[in-house]
């Protein structure tokens, strides 16, 4: 029997589903394997197979490679416990061999804590270089692989340009060489090794650079904005929002990311790269406001915590009009809404 | 324009004043003055062991007071002033130190770590961040890097999910333009505030603490009449003084401030600081201020010049913790002058 939690993210899947099921056609009675597969995204597309199985009879199934899947069974063993998915355990580098009859690979495994890169800079590099070279090494050995994704990062473009509402794929620019942005630069190496193993080994290799995500499943104990918001309202404290909360991000709830993830898998050109992301940004002193009307009593948002002397206003936001116009895809789950449901899924956990 | 940002002040008199009086802050005494600097305005005042939470011990001084009495009495004392702590890990560890801590109403929160070891912060900041409560981390003997390592450091602070990163100057060795320089770094890299604590061995610790101001730092921290150990910390009232000359507003009211200082000289301190000779040469050479009753104890025993002490620990670039080397050092400069090579 599903907890009211299980219901809910089960329905946010079906919700996405709805009438698009057949966009995903291509998966019926297929393999495939997802490593960095307990992760928000991981647990997201476990969702979403599991619901494409139950619901319409898709018959895939699932390898979830990761070096938590313990850790993943007790935080979601409705998920663990299914014949249709089967957990592996196995650190990206030291990759023995996907399941032979593997048809589609995701390939997500990265840390992407903001502290870990700040602490562990070599070990962030390491997961994230070692491990593309030892899924494509591993990939080249499947005989009947039709694609791999390899999900990239919505930073390997760098910052923002000031006068650009949206980072497109082909943005010009990089992050700085820098310890501090040892991720996005591993992430861009990555990409690079990905389109050196489509042009080497003819794999069917595709990029999706994701943005920031909302939603079940996503820690609350990671310093993000989103996640700090909610914390601190679920906990019953004022939203602290540092600076003036001028600070612009956009956020895809996660069966919507599921989804784009799954439909470009299936339907994407070996070779192309997609943004991942919602394209309508919000200022942080909105996203604060949203989270606070979820709650009663409404929390009190206090910017300007501890107040800088230069307002240089952060943006990050993807240009989605490649994955409009060549997937279909749009924002299914509004921020609203995705707030909304997100609050209701932690107060229903903590119960 | 130079002066377009408010300066917050953390008054850390009766926590880094601490050390001058071998931590022997009464409850009666923190009271006093945490109503005078509360109705003068300061923004947060620092309560505590001169090494912060947890310290009080045989090693590093033994508080007159707890911990807990000395908190709950300056909450009880505080009005509108923020009640803040400043936390070295090691000293402090999170369910024994920090949560009674934050359970007694503490609101700002600052790790301390040195310079080069913002990794040690990362547990205590994250804790404190998810209990809601405000939290900086301040970089002790921030002259020892390189600007540019203090940016990389101080990412990491950031990345943790604190508020703000202080540079502190723990012996009071900067210049007004390595202040300038390293506030400007960090204020253009990151997205987080900036603050800075003086130290005056060389007597710029106003000049400094106006030069991190227009470099673009928020957050300020000042002492009624410098109360610190050896030359002492930034002096509150006087830079509440010249930061109104210069332009920018504090919220602090001056009279009031002045007659904080004037409490605090009274009911707090058995001298005011000055810069003394070894000060200077602990400016200079770049020791932690702390060092100066030890130096001079163990110079004395070994009968050699506290200031060549400090030059050659600055030399090794000793740091709070390695007391030990005072004596080594000692013992070496005592064997050199005895074969004649000093």
């Amino acid at each position: 029997m599903k907890s009211k939690c299980q219901k809910r993210t089960h329905q946010d899947c079906l919700r996405i589903l709805d009438g698009r099921e057949q966009e995903l056609e291509p998966l019926r009675q297929s393999n495939l394997v997802m490593v960095g597969g307990t992760g928000f995204v991981g647990t997201w597309i476990a969702e979403m197979v599991a619901v494409l199985n139950d619901e319409f009879q898709f018959g895939i199934k699932l390898s979830l490679i990761s070096r938590s899947t313990k850790e993943f069974a007790g935080r979601c063993a409705h998920l663990s416990s299914r014949s249709d998915i089967q957990l592996v355990e196995s650190d990206v580098r030291h990759l023995s061999q996907f399941p032979m009859d593997a048809d589609w690979v995701i390939h997500a495994a990265a840390n992407p804590d903001v502290r870990t890169h700040a602490s562990n800079p070599l070990d962030t590099a390491s997961v994230i270089v070692e491990g593309t070279m030892s899924v494509l090494r591993t990939a080249e050995r499947l005989g009947r692989l039709k694609k791999l994704l390899y999900l990239s990062s919505g930073l390997v473009c760098g910052a923002q340009s000031e006068s650009a509402n949206g980072i497109a794929e082909d943005a010009q620019g990089a992050p700085l060489p820098e310890a501090s942005f040892i991720y996005p630069n591993a992430k861009r190496f990555a990409e690079s090794i990905c389109s050196a193993a489509r042009a080497q080994s003819r794999l069917p290799v595709l990029a999706a650079r994701p943005f920031s995500f909302i939603g079940p499943y996503q820690s609350l104990d990671t310093p993000w904005a989103q996640t700090t918001f909610l914390a601190d309202a679920l906990r019953g404290n004022a939203i602290r929002v540092l600076g003036d909360g001028h600070v612009v991000r956009s956020y895809l709830y996660g069966s919507d990311a599921a989804y784009w993830f799954l439909k470009i898998l299936t339907t994407g050109e070996s070779g192309d790269v997609v943004n991942v992301g919602s394209p309508v940004g919000v200022t942080l002193q909105e996203l604060a406001k949203t989270v606070a009307k979820n709650f009663d009593p409404t929390p009190d948002v206090i910017l300007n915590t501890a107040p800088r002397s230069v307002g240089r206003v952060s943006r990050l936001v993807p240009d989605i009009e490649h994955a409009q116009k060549q997937y279909g895809l749009s924002v299914f789950t509004p921020l609203d809404e995705a707030v909304k449901l997100t609050v209701q899924w932690h107060q229903l956990s903590n119960h | 324009m130079r002066h377009n940002h408010k300066i917050r002040i953390s008054d850390p008199t009766l926590r880094d004043g601490s050390h001058a009086i071998g931590h022997q802050l009464s409850a009666k005494q923190i009271a006093a003055y945490c109503q005078a600097a509360d109705q003068a305005g300061v923004s947060i005042v620092e309560v505590g062991h001169g090494n912060g939470l947890g310290a009080s011990s045989l090693q590093l001084g033994e508080s007159k007071t707890t911990d807990s009495v000395m908190l709950g009495t300056a909450k009880k004392n505080l009005r509108s002033a923020k009640l803040g702590i400043h936390v070295i890990p090691g000293f402090a560890t999170i369910e024994r130190d920090l949560k009674p801590a934050l359970d007694l109403g503490v609101d700002v929160v600052r790790v301390a770590v040195h310079c080069s070891e913002a990794d040690l912060c990362e547990r205590h900041i994250s804790f404190c961040r998810n209990q809601g409560a405000e939290v900086w981390g301040c970089f002790m003997m921030s002259h020892m890097i390189s600007p540019v390592m203090l940016l990389e450091q101080a990412r990491k602070i950031e990345s943790y999910g604190a508020e703000g990163v202080v540079f502190m100057d723990s012996s009071g060795h900067y210049l007004p333009d390595d202040v300038r320089q390293r506030v400007e770094m960090c204020r253009d890299e990151l997205s987080i505030a900036v603050g800075f604590h003086g130290h005056n061995n060389m007597g710029l610790a106003i000049a400094n603490s106006i030069a991190a101001a227009d470099a673009g730092a928020t957050l300020l921290d000042g002492c009624a009449r410098g109360f610190g150990a050896g030359a002492g910390n930034t002096q509150l009232e006087v830079l509440i003084a010249v930061l109104e000359r210069v332009g920018y507003s504090t919220g602090v009211d001056l009279y009031k401030i002045l007659d904080a200082a004037d409490l605090a000289e009274h009911v707090l301190m058995k001298e005011i600081p000055v810069i003394r000779s070894v000060s200077v040469v602990s400016g200079l050479s770049g020791v932690f201020s702390g060092f100066l009753k030890p130096v001079a104890r163990i110079a004395k025993e070994f009968d050699v010049d506290p200031r060549d002490v400090f030059f050659e620990l600055g030399r090794r670039k000793i740091v709070a913790g390695q007391e030990d080397i005072i004596l080594e050092v000692a013992k070496d400069l005592a064997t050199r002058a005895a074969k004649g090579a000093i």
